[in-house]
Parts: C-alpha cells; structure tokens; sequence
C-alpha cells in the first residue's frame, strides 16, 4: 500500500491496517482533521483499504 | 455507491451527490430559519481564497436565486502576508472569475499604509489580534464602498464551538454573547454565517467532491494563537465524543437566554476619531492604529 502524507512524504504498508480511520490512527492523524483519497476519488474513515490500494492524506487547513 | 463521508454524531455514510444536496440545503435552511437573507439584500461575501470562503461563495452562488432580489459581491482583503496571501487572493480571483461573481479586493495598505508583515514586527505573537481587527475594518470599508446590506463569513461549525471554548477560557462572558450581526441594525453592517451548522471536514469534502478544493497553505501565524490549541484539543475531543462541538454551541445559546434580562453587553458609541461604532471612546481600530504609531 502506498501513501502520501500531506507533507507529500511517501510511506508504504506492506499490509492494509484494515480501515482508513486504523490507518489515521496509526499514522497519528485525527480523521476530523485530513481527508483521505484513494485512486484520486474521496473516501470516507469506515472504508476497507485493499494492500495495493494508493492513499493520499490531504490536511484540512484551519481558516477560510 | 461509494461513501464519501461518514457523519460520527448521526451514524450515516453520504456518497457523493448527497453530500453535495445535503450541505447546500442545510444552508439554505439555516439562513432561512436564522432569517440571514431577505428579499432585496446585497450580500457581499468575504472571500478569502480559502476552504470555507470558497464553499460559501459557491453555495450562496446556486442558493440565493430562492430570495428574490438579491446579489452577491465577494470582497477579499489582502493583509500583505508573504509567502501566503498571493496564492489565496490569486484562488479568489479565479472563483470570482468561474462564477461570474462582482469582486473587489482592499487592502491592509490601503486603510493604513502598511502590511501585516511589517507591522507585527516584534508583536508576531500579536498576530491574530492585530489581523482580526484591520480585517474587519477593511471588510466593513469594502462592504460600505459595494452597498452591501450584509457581510456573509465563512465561519463553520468547527469555529464556532472553538470560539465558545476560547471564550470560555479566557473568561470573557461579554465576548461569548457578543453577535455583531444582532441588534445593531443601523450601526454596524450585519454579520451573517451561513455555514455556521456545516462541520468543517464537511466543507472540505463537499469542495473535493466537486474539484473546487483549494489546495493552500496554512497562514504563517497560526500558530501563535490560542485557537490553533483549542482546535487541536477540541477536534481530539469531538473525535472519541462525538457532538461536543455541537454542545458547546448549545451552550452559548443557553448562556444568551440567561443573560436576556441581564445588561453584560456594552452600549454603543461613536469612536471619536474615525465615527465608527464601538463600545468605547475610540474604536479598536483606531486603538490599534495609536499603538503602532500610525
């Protein structure tokens, strides 16, 4: 599995963790806080990440 | 259909398409039942470039078309803060641009000679403070200047709660009931939120859904302020109890019916230097004008 944080650094999971939020969680993001795309399409904190899904993690600026 | 998002507090996953409708017509019902718009306005909308700004530009832009008579104008203020407002200002214009939307842009130059850059200075840890009373001065100009008869922020639920908390924190009861869109017709121009019940990762999605969001970076001085603290603390709160956020909301108005009969709010004079209506001799803005030797 790879992932882009929002720093644009690239990690990879050899495992999916199961869901987006144990991936968050994992990570050390709050799921209130990113986020999260798979393939370019949005995706919500209960979905099931496959191991050769692609993630990005987008950080939800404060301020608008 | 895959879920774009799952709201904590109700249990209910929305693909994209709902997601959409639901946002845009949970405005609609909060500037109906709130009695934000009437037939006639003239909205102008702060528009910073950022998240929140931009949904609010384009929700009101497919919304007011319900109540008669209206028109929008977007009016952005440029602080002057490098390396972060260019973008944002560049992002509004493009929106602007897209919606066919009335912009106008002012500056911190243009009210008193200087950026935001070069007057914090030595007072970064002022920042905030000091950038929230020239932009509203700087709003409240442009919206006089496009007879505007409202100003719409893009304020969400996220900032409101993280405002009662703050409030709260720093001990201010005044400040926790004080609504600059309320009972002060005729001296100041209305602040109106339409947002203010949307939470702000719904805001977010609602623009990815839709190729709208703007990918910008953070403000520079964020993190000298409180709320950058708060907003961390209370996301993380909100996240294992899901509807605090919402609680401290309804707090506030609880705190506002109790304090109906009970005279916490100041009354309203004229600032003696520039006319403004303000609570005391002179006016924050021009508070802070003297104390930056301007």
């Amino acid at each position: 599995m790879k992932i882009i944080l929002p720093d644009q650094e690239m990690r990879t999971l050899e495992r999916s963790p199961g869901t987006v939020e144990a991936l968050l969680r994992a990570l050390g993001f709050n799921p209130l806080e990113v986020i999260v795309s798979r393939n370019g399409t949005l995706i919500s904190e209960t979905t099931s990440l496959m191991d050769d899904d692609e993630i990005r993690i987008i950080r939800i600026a404060h301020g608008g | 259909m895959t879920a774009v998002l799952y709201q904590p507090s109700t249990h209910r996953h929305l693909c994209a398409t709902h997601l959409v409708s639901e946002v845009e017509q949970h405005v609609a019902e909060t500037i109906a039942a709130k009695n934000l718009i009437q037939a006639g306005d003239r909205i102008a909308v702060a528009l910073s470039g950022g998240k929140d700004s931009t949904a609010l530009l384009v929700i009101l832009s497919r919304i007011l078309p319900a109540w008669p008579d209206t028109s929008l104008v977007a009016i952005t203020v440029d602080e002057g803060i490098a390396g972060y407002r260019a973008d944002t200002v560049r992002a509004a214009e493009s929106l602007t641009k897209r919606l066919g939307t009335e912009h106008h842009l002012i500056s911190f130059r243009d009210i008193i000679g200087e950026d935001l850059d070069a007057l914090l200075k030595g007072r970064e840890t002022r920042a905030c403070t000091v950038c929230g009373i020239m932009r509203r001065k700087a709003l409240a100009q442009a919206a006089q200047q496009t007879n505007a008869s409202a100003i719409a922020t893009g304020h969400n639920l996220d900032d409101e709660a993280q405002s009662v908390l703050m409030n709260a924190l720093r001990g201010d009861l005044p400040r926790i009931l004080r609504d600059t869109g309320a009972g002060q017709s005729g001296a100041f121009i209305p602040r109106i939120k339409p947002l203010s019940a949307i939470p702000e990762k719904e805001i977010a999605s609602y623009l990815f859904v839709q190729d709208i969001f703007p990918v910008l970076p953070e403000c520079p001085y964020t993190k000298y302020a409180l709320r950058a603290e708060v907003r961390s603390m209370l996301s993380e709160i909100e996240y294992h109890q899901p509807g605090t956020m919402q609680n401290l909301i309804l707090s506030k108005k609880t705190i506002e019916t109790c304090c109906a009969e009970t005279p916490v709010m100041e009354h309203l004079h004229r600032c003696r230097e520039c006319g403004d209506p303000c609570s005391g001799d002179l006016c924050q803005f021009c508070q802070l004008r003297h104390s930056l030797g301007k």
